[in-house]
């Protein structure tokens, strides 16, 4: 992988989870073996939870930025998204999933961002 | 069993234990092989075996883990989507795909007493320092890609050979001029990410 770099940070911590994102490549599917069925559409349904909740909140932003929301709608807003990525959270590990878990390939869904 | 590596229009014959099979002006590169264990060896040994392809032709990288029954499945998959698969070819000719991802140096925001309007403002101050970045690469790219992902940005790039090293000296000045965000450019990759239908 390293004579894969090309530039990079002097620190690579920051990407740290990288070093076992091969791994993650690896397992990055919908497991359907009948004893963790659950955790496997969890996964699923939470990548997509999650892509929504990543348009949504563009589209927020997209309507803060043309001014047309008033200060308490923007307020309102921004709780709503604080409390939904708060839930998807507590749900995420509920599930034992980690935030790379919820990076399935969706295709050309995926592409929607 | 047969695994898939690659699909090209080049008429140089693979080193062994590669083959080729060819249909109307179309070659499909592969190997024998039996269906393993999906490990981290088994799929380097894959991105290798395309990366030294890549190097001597123009080609579609084929995803890890395509087995079909035999060569004749093969060409018969091939002939199937000639056209779209030869429009997908010229595509990302002369081109590699380059990974970009950009993670921002702050602390973790996440205070319980943050008001929705701070909320919003620092997401979009993570999506500005995206697109700041975002912006500059992509008009040295053919196309692009952006992937969801925990990071500020997660990008893929089709870079023509030749602007290569351009685009990376442009990744280093950026990082130079920004200290605050921290950019990790990889490849040059087979162009994964662009070998499917053009969008």
């Amino acid at each position: 992988m390293r004579d894969k770099i090309l530039a990079a940070p002097s620190e690579l911590d920051p990407f740290s989870p990288d070093r076992t994102r091969l791994d993650n490549a690896l397992t990055r599917r919908v497991n359907a073996d009948p004893d963790s069925v659950e955790r496997g559409l969890a996964q699923l349904v939470l990548t997509i939870v999650e892509l929504l909740r990543q348009i949504m909140e563009r589209q927020a932003l997209r309507r803060i930025d043309g001014g047309t929301l008033s200060e308490d709608q923007v307020e309102r807003l921004g709780r709503t998204f604080m409390e939904l990525d708060k839930r998807l959270e507590e749900l995420r590990e509920e599930f034992g999933l980690t935030e790379e878990d919820l990076n399935l390939d969706l295709g050309p869904l995926g592409r929607l961002l | 069993m047969i695994e898939l590596y690659a699909i090209t229009d080049d008429p140089t014959p693979p080193d062994p234990p590669l083959r080729a099979v060819r249909s109307d002006g179309m070659a499909v590169l592969y190997a024998p092989a039996e269906r393993r264990a999906v490990t981290a060896e088994a799929l380097w040994h894959h991105e290798h075996v395309v990366e030294e392809l890549m190097a001597g032709r123009e080609l579609l990288p084929v995803r890890y883990g395509t087995f079909v029954a035999d060569p004749s499945a093969a060409a018969e998959a091939l002939a199937g989507r000639r056209d779209e698969l030869a429009a997908s070819l010229d595509r990302v000719r002369g081109a590699v795909e380059l990974a970009v991802r950009a993670e921002i140096r702050e602390p973790e925001e996440a205070d319980s007493t943050e008001s929705g309007r701070d909320y919003m403002s620092a997401k979009a101050g993570r999506m500005a320092k995206a697109d700041l970045v975002h912006d500059r690469l992509s008009p040295l790219a053919r196309e692009h890609v952006l992937r969801p992902g925990p990071e500020l940005l997660r990008a893929a790039y089709l870079v023509d050979r030749a602007a290569v090293e351009h685009f990376v000296s442009l990744v280093r000045r950026l990082q130079e001029s920004h200290p605050e965000l921290d950019l990790l450019c990889t490849g040059p990759w087979p162009p994964y990410s662009f070998a499917g239908e053009a969008q």
